[in-house]
């Protein structure tokens, strides 16, 4: 049964579109009840409603939102019973705006590292309105994908993983773990269904987390 | 734990995400698609027309990069690259935005930058051959106003079969 409470929240910022602005927010540690209902009542039908404009807009599938499938309810029942996985919601204005699952049993692939315990993204996704993709308004926050990506580097540190984290990127996606986190791409993976396996370093990550101080 | 970042430095990681999908995960609806390589077999040609236009009309209006961009609620840095860089495959919402400031077709901009399979290539040919009319031209001169009035009349969404 999945928990109605989160073990630990962290407050955080998410940038409004909109308002042009930093919102608070908040990080949930343990997708909760809660997160789940947002994801069927709200997340279902407005992908639905995209869903339906891309296809009236005659664009191809293969640009369509390639998570559209993903069952969260499943995906937390899979794992409810492993400590080895944990996951992350972050809440904003009353809503559930991303989730994330992560697996810390995974090894690192990336020479140097090889054999080494890192933080694995299972699934990462933000919600519909959050998406840059062109049905509908553009998006509504902005800062889920680096919010998450900071508390699985955090939960690596945690774990004494030193950073390490690995995923698999969706295909739309590639760019933001190549450029904006500075993943590096270990190229499409055949036992993966071609997505491309991306992987952060100990030196990466602490790029990614302080390659701005002072600048 | 908590991770010592700055709020300024987590601010800026949080800017610098606008116009970008996070998704990631061991399935994909669409598994063969690769997001390197999304150009169709007319591509090339495509997207230098569609950098070529969009240049235009940018200029025609009297805007800078900047301004278009955030006219158009698109990022600096890909409307730069959709004019300078001919291998550069915008994203989708990128194309409908700006075909909504400028008012042409949203599918006809997508088929020129091949995310989309035109039903009618022949406006593509056609929007290239403008594009090569115009590259010449250093500034807006009367050739180039020409090429951009083809470019309009071929772009829209009521042009002529």
């Amino acid at each position: 049964m999945t928990a109605t409470q989160p073990s630990e929240i962290r407050a955080i910022e998410l940038y409004d579109n909109a308002g042009k602005d930093f919102v608070e927010a908040q990080r949930w540690h343990g997708v909760v009840d809660k997160n789940l209902a947002d994801w069927e009542a709200e997340w279902m039908p407005e992908l639905q409603r995209r869903l339906k404009l891309l296809n009236q807009q005659n664009v191809e599938r293969r640009f369509w939102p390639q998570s559209r499938h993903w069952d969260w309810r499943a995906k937390l029942k899979d794992i409810e019973k492993r400590l080895a996985n944990q996951s992350f919601a972050l809440v904003c204005n009353g809503m559930t705006q991303a989730m994330m699952t992560v697996d810390t049993t995974k090894r690192a692939r990336l020479e140097g590292q090889q054999t080494q315990h890192l933080v694995y993204v299972d699934y990462l996704e933000a919600a519909p309105w959050n998406r840059g993709d062109i049905a509908g308004d553009p998006p509504r926050y902005r800062g889920c994908g680096t919010e998450l990506i900071l508390a699985a580097v955090e939960l690596s540190i945690t774990e004494g993983f030193k950073g390490r984290v690995g995923l698999h990127s969706l295909p739309q996606a590639n760019r933001f773990y190549a450029n904006r986190c500075g993943m590096t791409d270990l190229g499409q993976d055949k036992t993966y269904e071609n997505l491309r396996y991306f992987e952060i370093t100990l030196e990466q990550a602490q790029v990614f987390i302080g390659k701005g101080k002072g600048a | 734990m908590t991770l010592e970042i700055t709020k300024d430095w987590r601010r800026k990681l949080i800017l610098e995400e606008d116009g970008y999908d996070i998704s990631a995960g061991l399935t994909s609806a669409d598994p063969i698609f690769d997001g390197d390589i999304i150009v169709d077999d007319h591509g090339d040609d495509g997207l230098l027309a569609l950098g070529k236009f969009i240049n235009l009309m940018r200029r025609k209006r009297g805007l800078s990069i900047p301004d278009l961009a955030e006219q158009a609620d698109i990022d600096v840095g890909e409307l730069l690259s959709i004019e300078k860089e001919t291998a550069h495959v915008p994203e989708p919402r990128t194309v409908y935005m700006l075909a909504q400031v400028f008012g042409v077709s949203d599918r006809k901009l997508m088929g020129l930058s091949g995310l989309m399979q035109p039903k009618d290539e022949t406006y593509v040919e056609d929007a290239v051959r403008f594009a090569a009319k115009s590259e010449s031209i250093e500034k807006l001169s009367a050739l180039e106003q020409e090429a951009l009035n083809g470019f309009i009349t071929v772009l829209s969404e009521n042009a002529k079969k």
